[in-house]
């Protein structure tokens, strides 16, 4: 068994409502301030990779869209998200965007569905203006519904959030530097934990984490991992295996929103309007592949890794646009690259793990 | 800006493109075309349309160093252009013209050899091949100064002109339209007349030119008027039988998407509003028996839209609107020269894919409705997601409110092997049996 199993999803959010009074939305990717949310005494239940067989979601969803999108839907048509109070759809890209408009006008669900809509533009007063507005008005559209946000509760929230967020980096640089004893399975398996638990369980989960992991890390070759998210699990393993190290990544779900610079101001939503334009360059807010080039090679210099893996969602549109000219300048470099892209929980086939291993051997 | 290339552009603007076409004309006119028998007479003002478009790539490759030049996509409020007198050159509009002259999959090809994968939007493809192999059925396109882009019709031009930017090492000025979920806001409008406002010093250094508020005012009154002209083309097509189909829509369309906001695009709806209404009121068709009339949803099909035309009139069945060309003129009333930049934040934020599925449902019935259509064909295009997400729903929509017969075509708009000649054909035997 590996070391900080999570707990069971289903138990953990029956949990959360019958003995914390806590509700319970359905988040989809990717980036929201759940510091709002849990300020609400709201719990932010993330839908990435559902581990549901697609049946139903085909007769709404063309065989073109990505399996992020196919297998979220799938989970609220099979009535496995009854359980929830409400969505919320981030915009992360058009496909969940649609998804968004069939589920709150298409489906008749009866729970109240929310949007948050974050800059695109390339940064600039505008955009930061228009963050802050949208954090307010986000916080009041809930508000009228789930009772007002109390400054206080704000203010505990985003601290949560700054702890969770100093630990999550400290993790990254342990692992960075060749100081965390875990393996790549173990080290997402934490990681993604954050996707569902409450802070108050999870800075404990991270600290413990943190004091028992703290060590060498095992040999193997350095490689950042780049893409949408570390699944399936089976990936991990096989790298584990082949001795691969995951030492950075550049993952939608992962370093590039939880990956967060410490900030300070009075106003709570000021800290998180400041947080969102310090964080990394992504390719579903403002992602220039300049800044996303410059951000690879600052973990490349850190972390002396020797390749980089394109782990893609097959028809994720936002990832495979950046990768052409990414993967030119890094061979540029000298490092190794694999591009892969495959449907979640599509396990690595024999020939994806022959390129694995084609690739390990490039690096040595 | 170059004084040569200057002189050069003009000397072509004045003399050597009429020059150049008026031969070109003089060989056309050897070998006329004539309509298949289901059709009625053929549009004159196309000859026209012809001229234009043919002027525009003609002069645009004499454009680069004479003018600044932007690469714009074609949801892209250009009117903000204007003023600066940018060249402008619409990948979709150029994207469309490879796919109707079947380059659409050499040309993806030379962007996934590339490693652009085939499962990205096809324009796109087909923009990164001309920009990797040169090869374009209008002889050359300029290097742009500058690119234009607006997400009100998808992301993906964002991670397309990222792309170019990075490509040419050129400046890229993104317009960001907070997608309308449910009503727009009053934040959403400040945020855009901000952008708009941020945009001005930055076009004015790549330009050299100086904002002029009354020029730009005349560019806003001209482009309101073009797409209004444009709706009342499109509305002809109510009438019994109607004057044009949706197909000869889709190549009119290009003036109202490329030359928004110049006379030359004003001046040829006029043309051909004032011949479609003459058709109208003589009782001339584009087909000489109109027995059902259809809608068509979604981006054409460009490397079909002859066979497609020549198919659906062999049964008698016109397309008199669709979604696709109704979204230049949807918007139009918003633009006011008096408060521009609040009348285009509106004008550009709420068109048919920046809108929630709802809105698209409701449109879909007010057309059908005042159009009096008898069954809708839903093109399902892989490169456009955000048009096609939701199809599905679209179709079981349309039949239990209306009951109303619809087909979807899973294709693609400009890459041909995305489309099944056979999986087409088993589709619409099947659709043409239903609205018999």
């Amino acid at each position: 068994m590996m070391r900080f199993e999570p707990p069971s999803r289903r138990e953990y959010i029956r949990d959360q409502k019958m003995r914390q009074g806590r509700r319970v939305f359905g988040v989809f990717p990717a980036q929201y301030p759940k510091e709002i949310l849990w300020a609400l005494n709201i719990l932010p239940v993330e839908i990435w990779d559902p581990p549901v067989k697609t049946t139903r979601a085909d007769a709404h969803l063309q065989p073109y869209i990505c399996s992020v999108v196919r297998s979220g839907l799938e989970l609220v048509l099979q009535g496995k998200c009854d359980d929830l109070d409400g969505f919320l759809f981030p915009h992360t890209c058009d496909s969940i965007q649609n998804l968004a408009s069939i589920v709150n006008d298409y489906l008749g669900i009866e729970k109240p569905c929310y949007f948050f809509y974050h800059p695109k533009a390339h940064y600039g007063p505008s955009s930061r203006a228009y963050y802050l507005e949208q954090l307010r008005n986000f916080a009041s559209t809930l508000g009228k519904r789930w009772g007002a946000v109390e400054p206080e509760e704000l203010e505990r929230s985003v601290s949560q959030g700054q702890q969770t967020a100093s630990l999550v980096r400290e993790a990254y640089d342990l692992r960075a530097a060749g100081t965390l004893g875990a393996t790549n399975e173990e080290f997402y398996g934490v990681i993604r934990q954050g996707e569902f638990l409450h802070p108050d369980d999870f800075l404990p989960l991270m600290r413990n984490f943190l004091e028992t992991s703290k060590g060498r890390s095992g040999s193997g070759s350095p490689v950042i991992l780049s893409g949408v998210l570390p699944n399936p699990p089976e990936l991990l393993r096989l790298l584990d295996e082949l001795h691969v190290r995951v030492v950075e990544d550049d993952l939608l779900n992962c370093s590039r929103r939880l990956i967060v610079p410490p900030v300070s101001a009075a106003d709570p939503f000021e800290v998180l309007t400041e947080q969102y334009f310090l964080m990394p360059p992504c390719s579903t807010r403002e992602g220039s592949i300049q800044a996303r080039l410059e951000y690879l090679f600052e973990k490349v210099e850190r972390s002396g890794a020797k390749g980089v893996i394109f782990w893609i969602v097959k028809f994720c549109e936002p990832e495979l646009f950046g990768v052409p000219q990414l993967v030119e300048e890094i061979k540029k470099k000298g490092l190794a690259t694999l591009v892969l892209d495959s449907e979640l929980h599509q396990g690595p086939s024999g020939q994806i793990r022959t390129r694995i291993e084609a690739f390990v051997e490039m690096m040595s | 800006m170059g004084r040569l290339k200057k002189a050069r552009f003009h000397l072509m603007k004045d003399l050597g493109a009429p020059a150049l076409m008026g031969l070109a004309a003089l060989k056309k006119k050897k070998r006329p075309v004539k309509p298949k028998p289901q059709f009625g007479p053929l549009l004159r003002s196309s000859g026209r349309l012809r001229e234009i478009m043919t002027r525009h790539y003609l002069l645009s490759r004499y454009a680069e160093g004479a003018k600044p030049v932007a690469w714009v996509t074609s949801g892209a409020p250009v009117e903000m252009l204007r003023p600066f007198d940018f060249y402008t050159v619409y990948p979709e509009n150029h994207g469309a013209l490879c796919g109707a002259q079947k380059m659409g999959a050499e040309l993806c090809s030379a962007a996934e050899e590339r490693g652009y994968h085939q499962d990205l939007c096809s324009y796109a493809r087909i923009d990164l091949g001309v920009c990797f192999s040169g090869k374009t059925p209008v002889g050359r396109l300029p290097k742009p100064d500058l690119l234009f882009a607006s997400n009100n019709i998808c992301q993906t031009v964002m991670y397309w002109f990222e792309v170019l930017a990075y490509h040419y090492k050129i400046p890229i000025i993104i317009f960001d339209t907070p997608y309308n979920f449910e009503e727009i806001k009053e934040a959403d409008i400040a945020y855009m007349v901000n952008q708009f406002k941020d945009m001005i010093p930055v076009l004015e250094r790549i330009s050299g030119k100086v904002f002029r508020e009354e020029k730009f005012q005349e560019i806003i009154r001209i482009a309101r008027e073009t797409s209004f002209t444009w709706g009342e083309v499109l509305a002809t097509m109510k009438a019994d039988p109607a004057p044009m189909t949706i197909f000869d829509a889709f190549i009119h369309l290009a003036p109202v998407v490329s030359l928004r906001g110049l006379p030359v695009a004003l001046d040829y709806y006029r043309l051909l509003l004032s011949e479609l209404k003459d058709r109208v009121d003589k009782g001339i068709g584009a087909l000489v028996h109109e027995r059902k009339r259809l809608m068509w949803d979604n981006i054409a099909m460009w490397y079909k839209v002859r066979d497609f035309s020549n198919l659906f009139a062999e049964h008698g069945m016109n397309f008199v609107t669709a979604t696709y060309t109704n979204a230049w003129a949807e918007t139009t009333p918003h633009l006011k020269e008096g408060s521009p930049f609040e009348s285009m934040a509106k004008a550009y934020s709420l068109i048919i894919l920046n809108n929630n599925l709802n809105h698209r449902l409701s449109l879909m019935e007010r057309l059908i409705r005042e159009f009096r259509v008898d069954g809708v064909v839903i093109h399902s295009a892989r490169s456009c997601k955000p048009y096609s997400v939701g199809q599905y729903d679209l179709k079981r929509l349309l039949m239990e409110r209306l009951g109303l017969p619809s087909v979807v075509i899973e294709a693609d708009i400009a890459d041909p092997r995305a489309y099944s000649e056979e999986q087409a054909k088993t589709r619409l035997e099947a659709f043409f049996e239903v609205m018999e």
